[in-house]
């Protein structure tokens, strides 16, 4: 297929598009007034469905930290605290920049350089979250026992044997994983960024 | 006319470009028809902020492109391509199979590219001149040709290899 019969066939079906009118003025205006319940504001459901668990696990811990009674229980609590509040209210953050990106008033560079940097933003974000949570794996679950079950997990040894290993292989193959998929993204975002900004 | 009148009108003049932009942006039925629903919100959102200060296809190929890249996140990581197939044959009762196959081709071609230059190519295919295209895009009349021939460039090269 040669560059001129691609035009070609584009202009047919656009001619064919144009014929086929397929909307009424009624089914318009259902799309403007009751939006859809879309896969698009199912994700945003979901991620703010997931800050707000983090948001009650973290007022639980902060509710109970008195019961983290030796320095290094109460260092686990802080950083299970802190990591709960923190990577949710960016990530939501993030997300919110991406909506408030003006559509109507931006040009179409205007549009993916703010788009591409917000969401280089947010893969970076996750990407510092699946690091982060290696030290989370190994932080959460004593500091959970000591407050539900009063069993402070340090001391007991043959727990951590197994439990230290097992998450540690889990959490290599999801950090792996994880990274690969932001690398292939982001290359191919840095790309248009530079071709824009040059 | 009211606001709806004319909104409804416009919308229907112009389905088929709301369809091709939601089309190339998407790999599957259901997020080319929820991106499809979220442009014509979006236009409708901004059509008070549409003043007669450029021609309509220039406001309506702006927001319609705009919005597309703001869901690009949203959509399926690992979305199938058979989608597309459905996607093309709903909308084209009239074609015959072999015109099929090449309009397949085309979004393919089409696909293959990042989301500047599919949004170029579509404004070129879709007739428009570079200072239009300069308008919508933001990017500077030599810009947009540079840019355009790249991706001719881009799309022959590809077009031979198959």
């Amino acid at each position: 297929m040669e560059i001129e019969e691609l035009q070609s066939v584009w202009s047919e079906m656009s001619d064919q598009l144009e014929k086929q009118k397929k909307l009424t003025n009624e089914l318009i205006m259902e799309m403007t007034q009751n939006r859809y319940t879309t896969k698009f504001d199912k994700l945003t459901f979901y991620e703010t469905l997931g800050a707000v668990i983090c948001f009650v696990m973290a007022i639980y811990l902060l509710v109970n930290i008195t019961k983290l009674d030796t320095w290094y229980l109460l260092s686990c609590g802080i950083f299970t605290i802190a990591f709960l509040i923190i990577l949710p209210v960016i990530t939501l953050g993030l997300l919110g920049k991406i909506k408030r990106i003006n559509i109507a008033k931006n040009s179409f560079k205007e549009t993916i350089v703010s788009f591409t940097k917000t969401r280089n933003q947010l893969l970076l974000m996750q990407r510092v979250g699946i690091y982060l949570s290696f030290i989370l794996v190994f932080t959460c679950l004593p500091v959970f026992s000591k407050i539900m079950k009063n069993k402070d997990l340090f001391l007991q040894t043959s727990t951590l044997i197994i439990y230290l290993p097992v998450m540690g292989i889990f959490m290599f193959f999801f950090s792996r994983w994880g990274y690969r998929c932001y690398r292939n993204i982001t290359n191919s975002a840095e790309n248009i960024l530079k071709e824009l900004e040059t | 006319m009211g606001k709806e009148e004319s909104f409804t009108r416009i919308i229907r003049e112009n389905e088929g470009v709301i369809f091709k932009i939601s089309t190339i942006y998407t790999q599957s039925e259901q997020d080319q028809k929820d991106l499809y629903q979220e442009i014509v919100y979006q236009l409708w959102k901004s059509f008070d902020s549409f003043r007669n200060e450029s021609k309509i296809s220039t406001w309506m190929y702006r927001v319609a492109l705009n919005t597309a890249i703001s869901q690009l996140n949203k959509s399926k990581k690992h979305s199938s391509n058979t989608g597309l197939d459905r996607v093309i044959l709903k909308q084209t009762d009239n074609y015959d199979a072999e015109f099929e196959n090449r309009l397949k081709i085309v979004y393919e071609h089409i696909h293959q590219l990042n989301i500047l230059e599919k949004g170029l190519i579509l404004l070129l295919l879709d007739g428009k001149k570079y200072g239009e295209i300069s308008e919508i895009t933001g990017l500077s009349i030599t810009n947009v040709g540079t840019r355009i021939s790249r991706i001719k460039q881009k799309l022959k090269s590809r077009i031979l290899k198959k």
